[in-house]
């Protein structure tokens, strides 16, 4: 009975999961009924409650089965072959313009909206919709005003309230409290302003971590005050303020907020002086916003922990309870103030335990940027007591600077050259929801110090397992990367993964990057290798060469330089490939180097077995032509090892004799 | 301020403990090494002359000898003035000997970790934006670095645990303002990633509304308050309509059409029963003549 119970509940589950099939769930449950009383009409038929499914239930199941594919860009590229990305600043290229499409498309709906107003789809999607913005009610009265505040019309409602005043309507502190925020909020200028030069600021900063990923460290004093001093002096806020008749703490609180937020923290600071001697109390994000403002306020770290202390004990005593982020904008501040700071930091943690706040992820960041700021002071029990806090939990946003903390933690892993706290860095980053803190950006700077340290540290056949599994579908190496990649299979001595890393590195659009190239070549030329390994060698130098001698359009060739030839005519040379090698050793008249002797000698090798004395006759002459005091011994080991005829031994005697002569020449 | 002056003090304290050590270092007797600086300290400290009567009894002892009388009598009285020295030093018990100390410390040399500690030190303070140089306070904090965990320390007595009806007391109801909603706003992109599959993307759409919900519910985006019967069983309005004749046919035809009608609301087909009534009502003297 249990199981035939079990098997129509399990029914009810398949067709409820079967999704597309389109049944109506009444006839479900009608179904189910008639199954179950003809099975069993004697019993007690309890039925089963209906289970009612999420809207969604059914399509986060079927995300959860699908995994990341390790071949495979990332879901949003995949539209045309051609444009998919190849390295991490065309990814970042293509996600951004994705989006700039979809905001054109917006901006379109929004500025013609009548070529958008026949509803088509049946039931309405009002999400696509061109949405209403232009105000309804009409006139001179406080609710116009109302409304154009909610519609974050800045300019308008300030001159509407301007008029209101002159017709001397009294406004409600409740409206020019609202009007207030709108202000303080966007700094006097308009709502679409400060979301074009939001956009701007990303930009930027995602162009600044561009070049950052070759200097990981990042300089300690960016990106602290985007919107830094555009809070004009008697601006309209201001002047609001002034003229209000009432006012009470959300009007001074509000001020103070927005001139934190806009760079004028002297001046919140001496609101918030006002606002104590009105005997007001400020709510939490005042004191939160004030916190932050101290490094503007004071210099001497012992000064601005002394104001942080004296915000604190405000707090306390205006019985204002401090949140996570109260004691993320005090660690945010300790990090400026240096000794002062590490001594501090310890206290401000146990605070946050004794009042039960959890910490964010934001907290942790601050915390290992304070203590592990410089290289030498290094206690490395703090990371891992921050670890095992983080392991334990999968964590919701809670302030802005979470998504820095797994990055930062990573870059203290590679400075400490700590493994294992890497790996349990990356459990903790794949728990539960943690891994959406990390944006595209970060996961690829993540990614790629993760695999310099893996580099570094592990055996070859791990650091390649990861490589393959990671990229590119995860992250797309970057130079540094691939230079760490190729100086562990030297250190492991696979060189032969060589070739590989070299298709790669065409793939991700570094062929021309000359410290790669020179790296590559060198470890090529370096040893002797079996038969095969050279013969691919070989193949890749020949493409190097392609590369080194096409011209691209509006591109200059990369220039040869002196060692980048030698190798790869000692390459062509082991390889037997006689005639590339000779065509190498004419350029280097070219670029006005001389070869070395290794490469001279391996010509030589070259040209006994492939049994081409005409080729080691032409290198002898062009060794003596540049003047060359081996010249002699080759020519020595040429008339040993060689079977001449009678034609190339005169040829050789000749060059002996013009180089005699020149030497005479010279020594005159 | 405080915090300077603790420091001060330690290293002042530190200093000492080390030139203590040191003196007693050397007293233990380090005969071995730098014995030319121990020499050379009591070649000066020889100015002290010894007693008259020692020095006649060395002399008396040293012309017993049967050769090198004078050797013999310079060693006794060496001999004599380096008892002399040791035990005034004993006597003196810790008292610190700068000379010897500072020929001692002369010879050591700074190893180039610890130079390069102080030097790491200075950059790092540069790099700090502090106007003082708090440097005497350096080795003394780096100390406490090392041992520094998160989890023995004090915290700051600043605040107290608000008790939870306190707390219900503090959370004031008000709409939210424009700093919420965009914090809020903040908050959310900071987890938002792109759809990693078609499903994610589908789920995307279907929360926006772009998607419809599976399974498909028929009734969708429609608001009809009525159920499908009321709809189509309209013979009940037809309550006050004659049984039989013509206008009975008429008013079936009509609910006929009616019932086959989804555009209109069952207030509105109703309302359409109605209005035939009060039409038939109005024409009842010209139909009774029919």
């Amino acid at each position: 009975m249990a199981a035939r119970r079990v098997g129509v509940s399990s029914w009810h589950r398949v067709l409820s999961l079967s999704g597309r099939c389109g049944r109506c769930s009444s006839t479900n449950t009608a179904l189910g009924k008639t199954v179950e009383n003809s099975e069993d009409a004697r019993e007690e038929i309890v039925l089963p409650r209906r289970k009612t499914w999420d809207k969604l239930a059914v399509l986060q199941t079927l995300a959860s089965t699908v995994k990341r594919d390790p071949t495979a860009a990332h879901y949003m590229f995949q539209d045309d072959p051609y444009l998919m990305p190849r390295n991490s600043a065309t990814a970042r290229l293509f996600s951004l313009s994705k989006e700039s499409g979809r905001n054109a498309a917006k901006y379109i709906i929004k500025e013609f909206p009548h070529f958008f107003d026949k509803i088509l789809a049946e039931p309405n999607i009002p999400s696509l919709m061109p949405e209403i913005c232009t105000p309804q009610i009409e006139g001179v009265n406080e609710e116009a005003l109302k409304e154009r505040i909610n519609l974050r019309m800045v300019k308008v409602s300030v001159d509407l309230f301007d008029q209101l005043l002159q017709a001397g309507t009294p406004v409600s502190l409740e409206t020019t409290n609202s009007l207030l925020d709108l202000l303080c909020f966007y700094g006097d200028g308009e709502s679409t302003q400060e979301k074009e030069s939001k956009e701007k600021e990303d930009l930027e900063e995602s162009e600044v971590n561009a070049s950052e990923q070759e200097t990981p460290k990042r300089p300690p004093q960016r990106g602290l005050h985007p919107s830094a001093s555009r809070w004009r002096e008697n601006n309209n806020a201001e002047r609001i303020f002034k003229i209000m008749p009432e006012r009470n703490a959300h009007s001074y609180c509000t001020m103070i907020r927005g001139m934190v937020k806009h760079g004028a923290s002297a001046k919140a600071y001496d609101m918030y002086t006002e606002l104590l001697n009105d005997r007001h109390k400020a709510d939490v994000h005042t004191f939160n916003a004030l916190i932050a403002a101290v490094p503007f306020l004071k210099d001497r770290f012992l000064e601005r922990w002394e104001l942080i202390k004296m915000f604190l004990n405000h707090m306390a005593q205006q019985e204002v309870q401090p949140n996570v982020r109260t004691f993320n904008a005090v660690l945010k501040t300790l990090r400026r103030c240096g000794g002062v700071g590490r001594s501090m930091a310890v206290p401000v943690i146990k605070e946050m335990e004794a009042l039960e706040i959890e910490p964010s992820l934001a907290t942790y960041d601050h915390l290992l940027s304070i203590f592990y700021r410089t290289a030498d002071l290094a206690p490395s029990s703090i990371i891992s007591e921050v670890l095992d806090d983080v392991e334990k939990r999968s964590f919701t946003p809670q302030d802005p600077d979470d998504a820095r903390f797994f990055i930062s933690a990573m870059q203290v892993c590679c400075d400490l050259k700590d493994i294992k706290l890497a790996y349990r860095l990356n459990k903790a980053m794949e728990k539960g929801d943690n891994w959406k803190f990390l944006d595209m950006d970060r996961l690829n700077s993540y990614w790629s110090r993760f695999f310099s340290l893996l580099c570094m540290m592990e055996q070859i056949d791990v650091v390649l397992k990861w490589y393959k599994e990671m990229s590119p579908s995860l992250f797309y190496p970057s130079p540094k990367n691939i230079l760490d990649l190729l100086q562990a299979l030297d250190a492991a001595n696979h060189l032969e993964v060589i070739p590989s890393v070299w298709e790669d590195m065409k793939q991700l659009g570094f062929s021309k990057r000359r410290d790669l190239l020179e790296e590559l070549l060198s470890l090529m030329s370096r040893d002797q290798h079996p038969e095969e390994i050279q013969l691919a060698f070989a193949k890749c130098a020949e493409d190097i060469k392609t590369v080194h001698e096409q011209s691209g359009k509006d591109q200059a060739p990369v220039e040869w330089t002196g060692s980048a030839l030698g190798s790869v005519t000692v390459v062509f040379s082991r390889a037997g490939r006689i005639q590339d090698a000779w065509s190498m050793m004419e350029r280097f008249q070219q670029i006005n180097r001389i070869p070395t002797e290794l490469v001279m000698d391996e010509f030589l090798n070259c040209a006994k077995q492939t049994n081409s004395p005409d080729e080691a006759i032409k290198l002898v002459k062009l060794a003596a032509s540049l003047g060359l005091p081996s010249s002699q011994k080759l020519q020595s080991r040429i008339e040993k090892e060689f079977e001449l005829s009678e034609d190339q031994k005169k040829a050789l005697e000749s060059i002996q004799s013009d180089s005699d002569s020149s030497d005479d020449s010279d020594r005159d | 301020m405080k915090v300077e002056v603790t420091t001060k003090r330690k290293f002042q304290q530190l200093k000492e403990q080390e030139i203590k050590k040191q003196a007693t270092n050397e007293q233990e007797g380090l005969n071995s090494e730098s014995s030319t600086f121990q020499n050379t300290a009591e070649d000066v400290q020889r100015s002290k002359p010894l007693h008259p009567e020692l020095v006649q009894a060395a002399s008396a002892v040293a012309s017993s000898f049967p050769r090198s009388k004078e050797q013999a009598e310079s060693e006794l009285l060496a001999q004599l003035r380096r008892h002399e020295e040791t035990t005034d030093k004993q006597r003196r018990g810790g008292t610190i000997n700068i000379r010897n100390v500072i020929s001692e410390m002369a010879v050591k040399r700074q190893s180039p970790a610890q130079r390069g500690v102080r030097i790491s030190n200075r950059i790092s303070l540069e790099m700090d934006e502090d106007g003082q140089r708090i440097k005497p306070g350096r080795p003394s904090s780096r100390s406490f670095d090392s041992g520094r965990s998160l989890k023995a320390g004090k915290r700051l007595n600043i605040f107290t645990k608000a008790s939870p009806e306190t707390e219900n007391a503090l959370k004031t109801v008000s709409s939210p303002t424009i700093w919420d909603l965009e914090f809020a706003k903040e908050i959310a992109a900071v987890t938002e990633q792109p759809p990693r599959n078609g499903f994610e993307e589908m789920i995307q759409w279907t929360k926006e509304g772009i998607l419809w919900e599976f399974p498909i519910d028929n009734e969708a985006g429609m608001d009809d308050d009525a159920e499908f019967h009321e709809h189509i069983f309209l013979e009940k309005h037809l309550k006050d309509f004659p049984k039989q004749g013509p206008i009975r046919h008429f008013m079936e035809l009509v609910i006929c059409g009616l019932s086959k009608n989804p555009y209109l609301s069952v207030k509105q087909k109703i309302e359409h029963i109605e209005w035939f009534r009060n039409y038939f009502e109005e024409k009842k003297e010209f139909l009774q003549e029919i």
